[in-house]
Order: C-alpha cells, then structure tokens, then sequence
C-alpha cells in the first residue's frame, strides 16, 4: 500500500502535534475556569475573596497568561508545525526535542502561573511570570522554532506562499519581541514611563505580531484548502503582509494617549493604527472574496465555519478598534472596559476559532478518525454564542463606562460601576457557556488523539496507517 | 520572500525600525530625565537652594509598591493624570494637574495601567481619605462604599471582637456588634504606598491647571480658633464618629456648593451673634431634641424662639447651598459635630435618624420654615 | 492543468498542499489577468491607500507636538498693561468670592447692609478711607456705636463685627474688591500691607472700638 506524500507528512507528525493540541487544550479549561472566577468576582465581590492566590487582579493576569502562552504558544506550534510541513512537503525532523521542549514550555507556564497567583507577579504587560522562567520559554520557544524553519527549509519548491510568510514571521517575531524587552524591561530596565512604554509595546505586540500573523497564515492555508479555490486577488496579500509588518509594530502604542510619554509615542500610534485600514482590508478581501464565492461549502464545512468567523470578526472588530485609536473617541474609552473587547475579540474571537478551525480540519488527517459532525457544530454554536455575549456585553458595557466616567458629578462606585455591573454579569454567563464549549472542544479532540488511552500500553504503530485518509 | 535568511532580515528589519523610535530613540529623549525644581531661571538652570521634584518616597512606602503590584492592583486601577485636551482626569479632580513623565523617575515598576475599573491613583494621597479609612477599604471596600467591587483583601488583617492596640475600628451605620482589625505589616505598607501618591508639586514642564470655582476651604484658614476637641482629641473617641464630627466640621465651615454656610452667623466659635443668632455652644436646643434640630436642618425657622433662656427673633434659611440641600448623610455629621465642639457633648445623629424624619415631613414645602410652637408641639 | 479548471473546483475536495504552492506562486509571479471589471478592485485600493496616507501625514503633523519629550505648553504672550489688568482681575474675582461666602450674608450681597443692624459697604466713607482702616475692621472686628453715610449702627452691645478668619491675602483681594464695587472707587490693598498691620496688632485680642477707629481715619482728614 503506497503511502501519499500527505500520509507520510501527517504520520511523522503525529505524536508532536497530538501532544501540543492536548496540552493546548487543557490549557483552555485551565484558562476558562481562571476566566470564570475573574467574572464572577466583578458581580460578587466577596466570590473567594478569602484565598490570597485568588484575588481578582491575580486571577484575570493568570488567566490573559494561560490562554496566550499556553492555550495560544501550545496551538501555535501544533498547526505551525502541520501547516509549514505540509506546505513544505517534507517529513517533519526533530520529533524527540520538539516534545521535550513543549514538555519545558508547559511546565515554564505553569511555574510561571503559580508565581503570579502566589505573589510574584511583574507589572510589565503580558509578562507578568516571575523572571526566572523566562529563559525556559525563550529556550523552548526557540528550539520548537528552529525545527520548524528547518522543516520548512528542507522544501522541495523553492517559492513560498502567504501562509508561509506569515506563519513564519509569526514565528520569527515572537523571540524578537521577547529578547527586547527582557533586555529593556529586566536586564537593562528603563527608567520612569519608558518603561511602561515597552512593556505596552510588548504586551501588545504580542497580540498583533505573534497571534494575529499566525491566525491570519492559517486562514490563508485552510480557505483554499477546503474551497479548493486559490486566494483572491491573491497579488494583494505581499502587501497586506508587509504592510502589516511595518506598521503593526508603530500602532500598538496608542492606548498611551494622553499619558506621562511624549506627546508623539500616543501620536505615531494612532496614525498607524488608522493605517492598518489598508492591511485589514487586503485580508479581508482575500478571505471572504474567496470564501464567499461558494456560500454552501461556508455553512456545511465546519472548520471553515470556524475559520470564516474568525476572519469575519478580525475584520470588524480591528475597524472597531481603529476608530477606538482616534483621540477624541480614547478621550472616553481608553481606559474603560473596551480593553477588554479588544484582547477578547483578538484572542477569542479571532484566534481561537480558527484555531479550532484549524484543529477540525488536522486532526481527522492525522488520526485517521473522524469527528462527529454534530459535536462539532454544537461547539460552533455555543462557541460563537459566548463569543458574541461577550464581545456585545464588553462593548457597550464599555461605551457605557466611558460615557459615564467622563462627567465629574457622578461618583464612581455609585454611579459609573454600578451602571456597567449588569454588563459584568452578562460576561460571566458568557464565560460559563464558552467554558462549557470549550469542554466540548477538548472532549472531541481526545475523543480522537485518544481514543482508547491505554492503548499505548499495547504500543501499536499500524493505527495511521490503515485509516490513512488523503 | 524565498529564502528564509533574507526573509528573517526583512521581518526583523521591520520591526526594528518600531525598535529604534520607541526603545532606542525615546530612551535617548526621555530615559533619563532627573529631578528639577518647580521654577527654572531664565537661562535654563535650577535655582540655588530650590527645592526638586519628584522626591524619593520612603521606603515603607516603596515596599508598599510591590505588594501592590503582586497584588495585582494595576488590573483596575491606573496611576496617570491624562492631559486636559486628552481626558476628563483633571477635571473629575483626580489631580491639581497632568502627570509628566518627570513624575515616575522613582518608581521602581511602573504602575501606570490601563483599565480604570476602579478610579484613578495618581493622588490618592492627595484626596483626604485616613489612614483608617484606607485600612478599611482595603479590608472591605464594601463596608465603606456599598456599591464598590473592588474585592476586599481580609487575609491582610486580623479581625478581633475587641479593641486593641494599633486595632480599628470598622465604622458601621449600626452599631450591634464592633468590629476591629489589625493591620499587617503588609496592610501598613499598602497604606503607606497609597499615601505617598501624590503630584503637588509643580514642574517647569507642567503647572497647577486653575480650577475655575476657587473654593475657600477651612484648610485654606489660617486662624481658625482651636476648638476643644482638636484633632488629637479626635483621636481618642470611636473613629466613626471622629470621622463623623470632622465631615459635620467641615460641612459647618464651607461656604461653597456642598456645604452649610453655618458658620456665617453662627460663628465659627459657635458663639453666634448676641440678639441676632442664638450660640450653638452650651444651647438647650443642640444638647436637646434631636428631631428638632433634623426638622430645622430641613426647612429652617423663623419667629420667637429662647435658646438658654435668651429671647431670639430672626430667620434662619435652612444650612445649604442652595438652602436645603444637605443630603442626610451631610445633616447628620453636621448636628453630630455641632453637638460635640465647643464644650458640647451629646450622642451622635445617624443619616437612618435623618431619613425617618423626612419621610414624616415629606409633604412639607421646602421652604416652610418652622416655628417654635410647632417644634415644642411635636 | 491550466488556471481556469482550479477557478472553478468540479467538487468541493478541497485543494492539495502541492498546488496550492504551484497555483499561488504562479498568482504570485503573474501580472494580474485582464479579465472584465478586474481593474476596478486594485483602483479602489490604491485610491484607499492615498487616502490613508493624506489622512494619516496629516493626523501625524498635527498631533506629535514636534516629537518634543514634554506637553504642549500655551504661553501667551501679553504686554505689562495686559498682565497688571490680568492680575488685577484675578485679585476682583477672588474678592468677589470671598465676600459673598463671608460678607454678604449680612453685608448683603448688593452691599446695601440693613438698616439699623448691618451698615452698608456701598458708597460708604469706611470703605473708601485710608485701606488700614479696612484690614484693621476685617483682622480684629469692631464693636460699639458707629455713623456711617450719616446713619447710627452698633447702638445695641449686641451688634457687633466679629473676626474674619482669613489670611492676608484673602484680606487684600476682599478689600480690594468692597473697595472698587457698587460705584466705590479706591485703591488696592496690597497683602505685604495686611502682613505688616497684622503684625503690629498682634496682641490684640479684643474688637477695635468703633469710636477710635473712626475718629483716627474719618475725621476731616481722610487719606486715600
């Protein structure tokens, strides 16, 4: 029996990529139950409020750690590594070292979170773990990420396509962005506000240079893939990917508007953000002008369902987001909740469903087993339910909040809070049914890496092989 | 685009352009500003003698930082007084003026934030809130401001049915059953942080914005009569109710929106004015009956009364700015203070006490001011 | 296998990864095609991205305050004229609310006093004598009978001026602005002034009589 090129790909990298989904998704119920005990302490106050570990400040930073580095750094390796193998049409090398360096990520995380829950946390954005495990991400990170160049560098053609552009620069940036601001954050710290100029620029960054690229490089693989048509106007993408590149890395700073910086940090970074219209738009056009052409395949594919939601809500909510940047609208809303639609959108929203996407489409072609078809649109609807409560409860609950910060006669407590508390119960309902989706998620996905978990113990190799599916 | 070296050095290369304006480029322009009196000479050099700013805080005070942030207090609270065109900060008086960047060159960790679930911190030390009072709100926010979210931190005291040293005393609407608390070393250093955040101190970058109502405050006094219950004395009675007897002073003196206007006629020394206002030091009235003095807050009054056995014929406006516009909570500090300065000492009003009353009078017109015979008859 | 059959897909099987490097690389490389109505889509983005670039160089000349490290500070420039007006005004204003929250609850706000108990500020020859007399009235009080703009008050022991706790210059902007309202034109009171008469009657404690206070200043010989 002769095997495909695919075949053969999806068997080397078997073991690899079940270990980083799995690990990805436990990181997603660690992340929403840390979610959901941050939400409901916004409706109840007094919600565990006993327990050090669990006040309100260290339980939402343990949650924006877990769901980024370890549900968003797990998943990111997994479908890299699939996506570039594949493109590249080679076997993937390393297999050993890539699991012993996940192994090390994880267990980096998890140090790291048991240090912001037990009083270590740093105040710099999105790196908040205690110093000391920084090296073991950059390792790791590092490691993981050299396998996957060397995979893709081991090609036969020679010409690279958008999803290896931004896949591969997603993986490129992060190191960058890491090594520059432990050197300004920890081994060389700025003083004053510089440095909470970089741990923004940072923080930030790591949303719009590492998740978005990938998530953006996914869809570019998975909506031709599945269509089976190639990108629209696909001479487009070049520049959307460097406009991206250039501009990304200069908006991210905007939410300083206003504040203890020079007047052109906040400045150049709204200018910018504004410019990212451009980007924004060559993607989407790229996604949906190819998408759209075959509404039936949209609705009865459900990883490209995920994938098209996802492209959908990245379009709308980044033009959101521009007009957010401008200063006479952060007047009002820099500092409310919006934030919180912002990182939401972006890592929920966005990122999370075309990973999961990304997930339905892998897993079937790597296991050899199917997922039932049902439990996949039941995570669909009850993930874009939550998805949806969330986003609108943050949205408005924060144009509220801006709205009603703004006048100098209404006292804080009694007034401003206790009019947006309503939208706080409304994200706490909206964890509990992304929680619960995201339980389906991880159920279907060990359903299939592991079906029969002692399995191992009999160690047969044949599985793949025989339910090989093209 | 093809080869992964050359397109590692174009990404890389994108990004440090970003690298050279925010990190190299601002750290050359403001990484290392120092600290520099509020009035430059003319030549651009420090006057001798003047005094810089910003200071060192202590280090309490600095240790108190980083609980704070391990607490993880910046997820709700920012520390950053927003430029006038770019924000509603100064005006909401979260601060004199804007922050500078000048401002945080002490500041180990930067703790400015970016979410204001909870307000502003920049001046907390500047809005005049007690130590105990921030003790409590750090106990239980909710027993001070009920509608707060703020999640309160009990694991940084020890709660006890009994007064001790260094204890204090929760400060309740009912008094059933006291509570106190004793501070951790951690609490105090929390404390401490909060205090020390203030920026009253002008820069040459950025000066005090004028507030349009210049309010003249009794702080701004400069020889106001020592009274017999002086501060210190404050300390030794429950601090609710010196908290209560220091708001009704302050109410009884301020001559602005929000206050009572009392002073005026009533004096400052409680005296009033022989034949014209009754004193309010040593008067039946004050000690006495506490609805009478709630329903004369309310409305005023007019007419022949005798106060101490002295005939007084005139018309009092009910206290307020405009009259009649003392909430309850302000009625009741305000009779409470009345009753305990200037030799007097009588139990407290509570704003429950207030409410029920006007509820009574709630039909009354607001400026149908009573009269003697009505005030005795009820 | 021509671009066309991939346009249009004979069944949805998706596209093999092989391809789909072939197929892009290919679009890649390639100029666009020249099919009808094909044109329009790049012109709509080049005009967006004009049109970004104008909107944002301007936003960006606009709004970086010349990439200078501190805040954009107004400094107008006025003349001395201008600025003596200036500080005069500030000082009316301040004045102004200092005497309606201590004064005019019985001064009256229009400075028309009430007959027999508060005398009237307006027009009045206590106002407008020497500013001593002024700052002396304010710092310590006044009691006893007095004859203002003809008419007698304080005839009751009991109507009497007490003490304005205020500082000095609290005392300069008040008198200077009971000095220059309703009509009354005098001079300013300086607040080094107040300092210094505060000093020299440090130790008094009771009210100023009201005979003496107008007998040293009223009489005939009013100073300016």
């Amino acid at each position: 029996m002769k095997f495909t090129a695919e075949q053969i790909i999806d068997k080397s990298a078997k073991w690899v990529i079940s270990f980083f989904i799995a690990s990805a998704g436990l990181w997603l119920l660690a992340a929403a139950l840390l979610a959901y005990c941050a939400a409901a302490k916004l409706t109840d106050p007094f919600f565990l409020s006993t327990f050090e570990f669990f006040t309100y400040g260290k339980v939402k930073i343990a949650q924006a750690n877990a769901f980024v580095y370890g549900w968003g750094g797990n998943s990111i390796f997994a479908v890299s590594i699939w996506i570039i193998a594949r493109l590249a049409q080679a076997e993937l090398r390393g297999r050993f070292l890539l699991i012993a360096s996940g192994i090390i990520w994880n267990v980096g995380i998890t140090l790291g979170l048991m240090g912001i829950l037990d009083g270590h946390m740093n105040a710099h954005e999105m790196l908040e773990m205690p110093r000391e495990i920084w090296p073991l991400l950059f390792i790791s990170y590092s490691v993981i990420a050299s396998f996957i160049i060397v995979t893709h560098r081991s090609r036969s053609k020679h010409e690279t396509i958008a999803p290896q552009w931004f896949i591969l620069a997603s993986l490129l940036w992060f190191p960058a962005l890491f090594i520059i601001a432990w050197n300004g954050l920890e081994i060389n710290p700025a003083r004053g506000t510089l440095q909470a100029v970089l741990s923004m620029w940072f923080g930030q960054s790591l949303i719009w240079l590492w998740l978005t690229p990938f998530a953006l490089g996914v869809a570019y693989y998975l909506i031709p893939a599945i269509t089976g048509r190639p990108i629209d106007k696909y001479y487009l993408a070049i520049f959307g990917f460097w406009c991206i590149a250039l501009l990304a890395p200069w908006s991210v700073v905007h939410h300083l508007e206003g504040g203890p910086v020079p007047m052109w940090i906040p400045a150049i970074g709204t200018v910018m953000s504004i410019a990212m219209i451009f980007p924004i738009a060559v993607a989407s056009t790229n996604f949906h002008a190819t998408a759209f052409k075959d509404i039936d395949i949209v609705w009865n594919n459900l990883p490209l369902r995920f994938v098209i939601f996802g492209t959908l809500s990245y379009t709308i909510s980044s033009y959101i987001g521009v007009v957010f940047s401008l200063p006479a609208v952060a007047k009002l809303t820099q500092f409310s909740i919006i934030n919180e639609f912002h990182f939401n959108q972006r890592v929920y929203g966005f990122f999370s469903m075309i990973v999961f996407g990304a997930v339905y489409h892998m897993l079937p072609r790597i296991t050899g087993k199917d997922i039932p078809v049902g439990a996949k649109s039941f995570h669909f609807w009850t993930s874009a339910l939550g998805v949806l409560m969330l986003l609108l409860a943050y949205l408005i609950g924060g144009l509220t909040h801006g709205v009603l910060a703004q006048q100098p006669s209404l006292d804080w407590a009694s007034s401003v809070i206790a009019s947006i508390r309503p939208y706080f119960l409304i994200t706490q309902i909206a964890f509990v049914i992304l929680g619960f989706s995201q339980l389906v998620f991880v159920i279907n996905i060990w359903k299939v890496l592991f079906p029969n978990p002692f399995q191992f113990l009999n160690n047969s190799s044949n599985d793949s092989a025989k339910n090989a599916v093209a | 685009m093809n080869n992964i070296f050359k397109f590692s050095i174009g990404i890389l290369s994108a990004l440090a352009f970003a690298w050279l304006a925010f990190v190299i480029g601002a750290r050359k322009q403001f990484g290392d500003l120092e600290p520099t009196s509020s009035i430059l000479e003319d030549n651009g050099s420090i006057p001798e003698g003047a005094e810089l700013f910003p200071k060192q805080i202590a280090g309490i005070a600095q240790q108190g930082a980083k609980e704070y942030i391990s607490l993880g207090c910046t997820t709700c609270h920012t520390q950053q007084v927003r430029l006038e065109d770019s924000g509603f900060d100064v005006e909401r008086g979260w601060g004199k003026r804007p922050s500078v960047a000048r401002d945080y060159i002490f500041h180990e960790d930067i703790t400015i934030g970016n979410t204001r679930v909870g307000p502003d911190l920049a001046n907390i030390g500047l809005r005049s809130y007690s130590k105990e009072w921030l003790h409590q709100h750090l106990f239980e926010p909710q027993s001070l401001i009920s509608e707060s979210i703020c999640p309160p931190s009990p694991f940084l005291y020890e709660e006890k049915d009994f007064d001790t040293n260094n204890a204090i005393k929760l400060k309740e609407d009912q008094i059933d059953k006291p509570r106190f608390i004793v501070p951790s070393l951690r609490a105090n250093r929390i404390v401490s942080y909060l205090e020390s955040l203030k920026q009253d101190y002008e820069l040459p970058e950025m000066s005090f914005i004028q507030q349009d109502e210049e309010i003249i405050e009794t702080s701004e006094l400069s020889t106001v009569s020592e009274s017999k219950n002086s501060d210190s004395n404050l300390s030794k009675l429950p601090t609710w109710l010196a908290s209560q007897i220091a708001s009704g002073k302050e109410i009884y003196m301020k001559a602005a929106p929000g206050g009572g206007l009392c002073f005026t006629c009533h004096q400052p020394t409680g005296l009033g004015l022989p034949g014209q206002f009754p004193p309010l030091a040593g008067s039946d009235w004050v000690l006495g009956d506490k609805e009478r003095l709630i329903k004369i807050s309310m409305h005023g009054l007019m007419g022949e009364i005798e106060v101490n056995g002295v005939k007084y014929n005139n018309v009092m406006a009910p206290p307020g700015i405009p009259p009649g516009s003392l909430t309850d909570q302000q009625i009741a500090d305000v009779l409470t203070y009345i009753r305990n300065d200037w030799g007097n000492s009588a139990s407290s009003v509570s704003p429950a006490e207030v409410a029920n009353i006007r509820s009574t009078v709630k039909d009354r017109a607001p400026m149908q001011m009573w009269t003697s015979a009505e005030l005795k008859s009820n | 296998m021509s671009d066309k059959n991939k346009m249009a897909p004979a069944k949805f099987d998706g596209m093999k990864d092989d391809d789909m490097v072939e197929i892009h690389s290919n679009l890649g490389r390639e100029k666009h095609p020249p099919t009808k109505g094909f044109l329009v889509a790049p012109l709509i983005f080049v005009f967006v991205f004009g049109c970004l670039i104008f909107v944002c160089s301007i936003q960006l000349a606009h709004s970086t305050n010349s990439f200078q490290v501190h805040p954009p500070q107004e400094i107008v420039e006025l003349t001395e004229e201008e600025k003596e007006a200036l500080r005069l005004e500030r000082k009316l204003d301040s004045g102004k609310k200092i005497f309606t929250s201590k004064c005019a609850s019985c001064h009256q706000p229009n400075g028309l006093g009430i007959a027999t108990q508060y005398p009237p500020l307006a027009g009045s020859e206590w106002v407008s004598a020497n500013p001593e007399l002024i700052t002396k009235i304010i710092l310590k009080g006044l009691k006893g009978e007095i004859t203002v703009k003809g008419e007698k008050y304080g005839t009751s022991p009991a109507a009497n001026m007490v003490a304005v706790p205020i500082n000095d210059r609290e005392i300069a902007n008040v008198s200077t602005y009971v000095r220059n309202a309703w009509g009354n034109s005098a001079s300013e009171v300086f607040e080094s002034d107040v300092a210094d008469i505060r000093r020299n009657t440090a130790g008094q404690n009771e009210q100023w009589i009201g005979e003496a206070l107008q007998s040293e200043y009223l009489s005939g010989a009013s100073t300016e």
